[in-house]
C-alpha cells in the first residue's frame, strides 16, 4: 500500500514495533499466573538407607573427685595447678594447721607428764608395798600394832589405785596425741587416683568451710558424653551402637565412639532422651569438659526399599504425599513414609513404586492445575 | 450566460451590529463562467478575502444571493445544509501558501478529498495520479510535501483543488510565494485546467505581474 | 478512507514512539507501585500460607505472633493437642534478627520449627527449591533464597553456626524479610541468648549480687546462672484441624477452656493486612493516585501539544470539508495509540524491573488489565481537551488575510 519512499521508514517501524510486541507477549506468557512453574524431577529409587540419629551433648567426666578438708580451716599450701596430672596418693596441698602442731606438742608434754606421773605412782606403790610387807612381818612378831599394819595396807591399796590411774592417764595422753597427729595428717590433700586437676577453687590463705572442695580432679579415662536426643528422633537408640562424635572445637573431624547406655530417665521438660557415649580412643589433647559435641549414632542399615528425597514430600488437602509427574501432568499421590536418614532420604512404604517420576523442587507451591516446566535446577539456585 | 459557473448578486457582508456595523461587502455582483479564469484585485482591506470566504462558505454573508451552477446555495441564508460537503464537492481551494497536509504524501494529499467524499481509496488515488500527470508532477507522486519545491507544491495544491471536479475554484494569492516566471506558469496552468475541466476559477491577487494574464478582472474597492 | 491518525504517527513516528516510551516508563512506575502493594499483601499471605496452620494460638490478649510479641510455655501445645478437632499442634518461634553473612548481615526472620513427622508438622517450609528439609535436631537451617545464602554455607545465628541444607523461595515475613528455618530448640536458645559478651556481663552482674553469690552456700551461684540460660517459651502454637471441624468452633473451645487467644486464618489475614500493612497500603494508594493524575496530565499535555502543532493542517482539513468526527477520531486515535505504546512499554519495563526490587513486587494480570483500561480512559479524557480545541479552529484561518 505504501510506496518506495515509505519502505525504509516502514522497516524501521517494524524493527521497533515487532520486538516490542514480541517482548510484550513473552512478558504476558512467561510471568504471572500463566507462566509454567519450573520444577525439578527425580525418580523413585529402590535402595538401602542407613538411618542415623543425631543428638548433641557435652563432654563430661564420669568420675569427678572433689578434694577438700573435712573441717573448716585455712588453706596452707597448694602444690598443683589446673591441668597438672597427678598420681594416686600424691599430696596436692595441705591445710594450714593453725594451733594443731602446738596442740600436738602440748599433748606430747601431757603424755610425758603422765609418764612422769606414772613413774611417781610406781615409785609410791613400790614404797607402799615394801612398807606394807615390812609391817606385816613386824606384826607377825608383834612388834607393831595391828592398826599400823592396817594403815600401811590401805596406803598400798591407794598407791595401787594411783598407779593404775597414772597408767590410764598415759594411755589417754597417748591417744589424745595420736588423735591430733591423725588430724594433722588429714590436713593433707591427697589424690585418690591418677587424675588431672580441673579446678583449683581456693588459694593458700583462703578459709573454707568443711566439705568445700579445694581442688577438683578427674580421671581422664572416664570422660564420656552426655547426649540429648529429641524423643521424636530417638527410635532405635540402644547401648553399644557406634557413634560419631564431632567436637565443636574440631569442626569437620569426628571421633569414633559408642553408646554406653541410654538413661532410663528422660527429660520431661525438654522432651529429650538422654544417653551416654564414650570415646573408643581418648582424643589428644583431652577435650575440655563442657565442650559441645554433635553425636551421630548410626543405626543398622535397612533393607532396600523405594526411597525419595524429603524435599519431595508435600502436604495437599490434609494428606501427606508427593507430586507425581505422569505423562507431563501433575498428580498428587498420598504416601506413607517410613524410616529416613540424615541425608534427607526417606523410605516410602505405600503410594509409590520404584521408577516413578516425582517432583522434588518447585519454584512455587503446586496445585493440580499448575503447568510445569522441568528444569535441571530452579533459577536463582547458585551452586 | 448558461446555468453553469458562479453568480453572485447583491452580496453583502456586515460585521458587527447597530451603529458600529461595518459593511465589508456591499452589493457585490459577479458572474464567472465555467472555463473562465478571472482576477479579483483590489487594495488590502478592500474585502477580497471576505468575498472569498463568503464564496468558500466559510463565513456567512449578511444578505444577497449566490448561485453555483444550477444550485442556489445562498439566498439571504444558506440553502445548503452541509457546508462542509459543499466545500468538499463543489469548491476547490488553492491558497497563498500551498497548505498541503505534511503527513500525507503528494498522491494522498490530492486523493484525500475524494476519500472524504466516500470514494474508494484506489479510485481516489487513480484520480489523483491522473491529475498529477496532467499537472506534470506525477514524478513526485510518492514524495512528501516537504520534499517539493514551491512551484511543485502549488501544482499539487491546484491538483487538490481540482480533484473533486468542483464547478468553482477559489485561489487566494496562488502566486505570492513564487517568482514571476513560475507565477506565470501557475496562471497558465489554471487557465488550462479551467478549460479542460470547465471550471470557473476566481483568483484573488495583487500581483501586478500576472494581472495582464486574466481575461476579465473584477476590481473591489471598499466593497 | 485512509487513517489520518496513522499517517500522522507514521510521519513523525520517531517522536511519537519516543514520547510513548517516556509515557511507558511512567506507566511502568505506576504498575510497579501497584505491584509493590500487591507484593506487601502477598508477603502477608505467603507468611500465613507457609505456616500451614488453620489456627494460631497465642498469648492471651495479644495480636501475636506476627503483629505483636507473644509468648507461651512450650508445653502448651500438649494441652491443645488434646482439644477435640485438633489434628496437629506444633510450637513455633519467630524472631526477626540480623544474620551475619560474610562481611555484611542480612535482615531475616528466624523461624523455629518443631520436630515432627515429615510433611505433617505445621510451620515447616512447604516446598523447597534446592537441598533438603532439616533432618537433624540441631544446627541445620533451611533458608529463603532471597537471603543470598547457598547450600553448604554456614550461617551464624547468635553463638551457633548452622549449615544451610535447603533453600526455599517466597518464604518471607510480613515485612518481606527472608525466613531462616532452624530447629525449635535452637531457635528458643537463639531468641534468648545474647552474644557472648552479653552473657559474660550478665553472669558478672549475677555474681556481683550478694543474694546469689553466698560463700556459705556453694553451688547456689551456678544454679542461678543455669536457670538464667534456659528458655522454655515459644511464640505461638500452630494448629491444624481434623477434617470436618469448623475453625471458629475449635477456636472458641480453645479460647474458652484454655484461656488463650486464638486466631483463625481469616482473622490473621485481617490482622496482617488490616493492621500491619494498612498505612503502607494507604501510602502507596496515594502514590498511585498521584501517578495516575500525573500520567493523565502528561498525556493531555502531549496530545495538546501534538494537536497545537497541527492546528493549520486541521484548519485546511476543515476547509476542504473534513468532518469534525474525522478530526476528533484522528486526535483520539493518536491519544489511544500513545496509550497503547505506553502501556506495552510500561508492562515490559515493570516486568523486567520487578525482580530488581529489594522487596517482592507482585504484578497481577488483573491489575495490568485494569491498568490498560485506565490508561485508555486517561488517554480518551486527555484527548478531549485537544479535540475541543481542534473543533474550535475556524476553517477561515486557512484562507488567511
Amino acid at each position: 500500500m505504501k510506496g518506495l519512499p515509505l519502505q525504509r521508514r516502514t522497516l524501521a517501524l517494524i524493527a521497533v514495533i515487532v520486538p516490542l510486541l514480541a517482548l510484550f507477549i513473552y512478558v504476558g506468557l512467561r510471568s504471572g499466573p500463566l507462566a509454567p512453574v519450573a520444577v525439578t524431577v527425580a525418580n523413585v529409587e529402590s535402595r538401602a538407607i542407613t538411618p542415623a540419629l543425631f543428638g548433641i551433648g557435652t563432654v563430661e567426666a564420669r568420675y569427678t573427685y572433689q578434694i577438700g578438708p573435712t573441717f573448716a580451716g585455712r588453706v596452707g599450701r597448694l602444690d598443683v595447678h589446673v591441668g597438672d596430672r597427678v598420681r594416686a596418693g600424691q599430696v596436692l596441698g595441705e591445710m594450714e594447721p593453725v594451733d594443731l602442731d602446738d596442740r600436738v606438742r602440748s599433748q606430747g608434754s601431757a603424755f610425758k607428764r603422765a609418764v612422769a606421773a606414772l613413774s611417781e605412782a610406781e615409785a609410791r606403790q613400790v614404797y607402799a608395798q615394801a612398807q606394807a610387807r615390812r609391817y606385816e612381818q613386824l606384826f607377825t612378831v608383834h612388834t607393831v600394832s595391828e592398826e599400823l599394819v592396817t594403815t600401811k595396807r590401805q596406803e598400798l591399796q591407794i598407791a595401787n589405785a594411783a598407779l593404775s590411774a597414772a597408767r590410764e592417764d598415759v594411755d589417754r595422753a597417748r591417744a589424745d596425741r595420736e588423735g591430733l597427729v591423725a588430724q594433722r595428717s588429714n590436713l593433707r590433700l591427697v589424690s585418690p587416683v591418677d587424675a588431672v586437676v580441673v579446678a583449683r577453687n581456693a588459694d593458700p590463705g583462703t578459709t573454707i568451710v568443711a566439705g568445700q572442695a579445694v581442688v577438683e580432679v578427674i580421671d581422664p579415662k572416664s570422660l564420656w558424653i552426655n547426649i540429648r536426643f529429641d524423643q521424636i528422633s530417638a527410635a532405635g537408640l540402644a547401648a553399644g551402637l557406634p557413634a560419631r562424635i564431632a567436637l565443636r572445637s574440631r569442626a569437620g573431624a569426628s571421633v569414633e565412639g559408642h553408646v554406653l547406655r541410654v538413661e532410663p530417665k528422660a527429660d520431661a521438660i525438654t522432651e529429650e532422651t538422654l544417653a551416654k557415649a564414650t570415646f573408643d580412643d581418648l582424643p589428644e589433647p583431652m577435650p575440655p569438659l563442657g565442650e559441645l559435641t554433635e553425636v551421630t549414632v548410626d543405626l543398622p542399615a535397612l533393607p532396600a526399599a523405594p526411597v525419595i528425597p524429603n524435599a519431595a514430600v508435600r502436604r495437599e488437602g490434609g494428606k501427606v504425599g508427593v507430586w507425581q509427574l505422569v505423562d507431563g501432568a501433575l498428580r498428587f499421590s498420598p504416601v506413607v513414609l517410613g524410616a529416613s536418614d540424615l541425608d534427607g532420604f526417606v523410605q516410602v512404604r505405600e503410594g509409590l513404586r520404584s521408577g516413578d517420576q516425582i517432583v522434588t523442587y518447585s519454584e512455587k507451591a503446586l496445585t493440580g492445575r499448575s503447568r510445569v516446566k522441568v528444569v535441571d535446577q530452579i533459577a536463582g539456585v547458585a551452586e | 450566460m448558461s446555468g453553469k459557473g458562479i453568480r453572485i448578486e447583491g452580496l453583502r457582508k456586515r460585521y458587527g451590529q447597530g451603529d458600529t456595523a461595518v459593511d465589508a461587502l456591499k452589493d457585490v455582483n459577479m458572474v464567472v463562467e465555467p472555463g473562465e479564469v478571472i482576477g479579483l484585485i483590489g487594495p488590502s482591506g478592500s474585502g477580497k478575502s471576505t468575498l472569498l470566504k463568503c464564496l468558500g462558505a466559510v463565513i456567512d454573508p449578511t444578505a444577497g444571493r449566490m448561485t453555483l451552477g444550477d444550485e442556489t446555495i445562498y439566498d439571504n441564508g444558506w440553502k445548503v445544509r452541509d457546508l462542509r460537503a459543499l466545500r468538499r464537492d463543489k469548491i476547490g481551494f488553492v491558497f497563498q501558501a500551498p497548505y498541503l497536509i505534511p503527513f500525507l504524501d503528494v498522491t494522498d494529499n490530492v486523493a484525500l478529498l475524494p476519500m472524504l467524499a466516500g470514494v474508494a481509496n484506489a479510485e481516489s488515488r487513480q484520480r489523483a495520479v491522473a491529475l498529477l500527470t496532467a499537472l506534470d508532477v506525477q514524478h513526485r507522486a510518492r514524495a512528501m510535501p516537504a520534499q517539493l519545491s514551491g512551484g511543485e507544491q502549488q501544482r499539487v495544491a491546484i491538483a487538490r483543488g481540482l480533484v473533486n471536479r468542483p464547478p468553482v475554484i477559489l485561489a487566494d494569492e496562488p502566486t505570492a510565494p513564487l517568482d514571476s516566471e513560475r507565477a506565470v506558469v501557475v496562471i497558465r496552468i489554471l487557465n488550462e485546467m479551467a478549460r479542460q475541466f470547465e471550471t470557473a476559477i476566481i483568483v484573488v491577487t495583487h500581483d501586478e505581474k500576472i494581472i495582464p494574464t486574466f481575461k476579465r478582472i473584477y476590481h473591489i474597492r471598499d466593497g | 478512507m485512509i487513517s489520518l491518525a496513522g499517517r500522522d504517527i507514521l510521519h513523525a513516528w520517531g517522536k511519537f514512539v519516543f514520547t510513548g516510551f517516556g509515557l511507558g516508563l511512567l506507566i511502568g512506575v505506576t504498575l510497579i507501585m501497584a505491584g509493590v502493594y500487591r507484593g506487601m499483601v502477598d508477603d502477608g499471605k505467603a507468611l500465613l500460607d507457609n505456616s500451614g496452620a488453620d489456627l494460631w494460638v497465642v498469648q492471651r490478649d495479644t495480636l501475636g505472633p506476627y503483629a505483636e510479641p507473644s509468648s507461651l510455655n512450650d508445653d502448651t501445645y500438649r494441652t491443645i493437642l488434646a482439644m477435640p478437632g485438633v489434628a496437629q499442634a506444633a510450637n513455633v518461634t519467630y524472631l526477626t534478627m540480623q544474620v551475619r553473612k560474610g562481611e555484611a548481615d542480612v535482615r531475616t526472620m528466624v523461624v523455629g520449627i518443631a520436630p515432627g513427622a515429615l510433611g505433617a508438622t505445621p510451620g515447616w517450609p512447604p516446598y523447597l527449591v534446592a537441598g533438603r528439609q532439616i533432618t537433624r535436631g540441631h544446627y541445620e537451617a533451611v533458608v529463603d533464597i532471597a537471603a543470598g545464602f547457598k547450600l553448604g554455607d554456614r550461617i551464624a545465628i547468635r553463638r551457633n553456626l548452622y549449615l544451610v541444607v535447603g533453600l526455599t523461595r517466597r518464604m518471607v515475613s510480613s515485612s518481606g524479610d527472608p525466613m531462616v528455618f532452624i530447629p525449635l530448640k535452637d531457635a528458643q536458645e537463639a531468641q534468648f541468648l545474647k552474644d557472648n559478651d552479653a552473657i559474660w556481663q550478665s553472669r558478672r552482674r549475677t555474681e556481683a549480687n550478694p543474694a546469689f553469690n553466698r560463700t556459705g552456700v556453694p553451688g547456689l551461684l551456678e544454679s542461678v546462672l543455669a536457670s538464667q540460660s534456659t528458655n522454655s517459651f515459644v511464640n505461638a502454637v500452630l494448629v491444624r484441624l481434623k477434617p470436618g471441624h469448623a475453625p471458629d468452633d475449635v477456636a472458641d473451645s480453645i479460647r474458652r477452656w484454655k484461656r488463650l487467644t486464638v486466631y483463625t486464618r481469616a482473622q490473621m489475614e485481617g490482622i496482617l493486612v488490616g493492621k500491619l500493612i494498612a498505612t503502607s497500603a494507604k501510602q502507596i494508594s496515594m502514590f498511585l493516585v498521584i501517578l495516575a493524575v500525573v500520567s493523565a496530565a502528561i498525556v493531555a499535555f502531549i496530545i495538546y501539544t501534538l494537536t497545537m502543532d497541527k492546528i493549520r493542517e486541521i484548519a485546511v482539513l476543515k476547509l476542504i470539508g473534513t468532518r469534525n468526527r474525522t478530526i476528533a477520531a484522528m486526535i483520539m486515535q493518536q491519544a489511544l495509540a500513545l496509550g497503547v505504546i505506553g502501556f506495552v512499554v510500561g508492562k515490559i519495563t515493570a516486568t523486567f524491573a520487578a525482580p530488581l526490587f529489594p522487596k517482592y513486587v507482585l504484578l497481577i494480570p488483573t491489575d495490568s488489565i485494569a491498568g490498560f483500561f485506565a490508561v485508555l480512559l486517561i488517554c480518551v479524557l486527555a484527548s478531549l481537551v485537544a479535540i475541543r480545541m481542534a473543533l474550535k479552529v475556524d476553517p477561515a484561518e486557512a484562507i488567511g488575510g
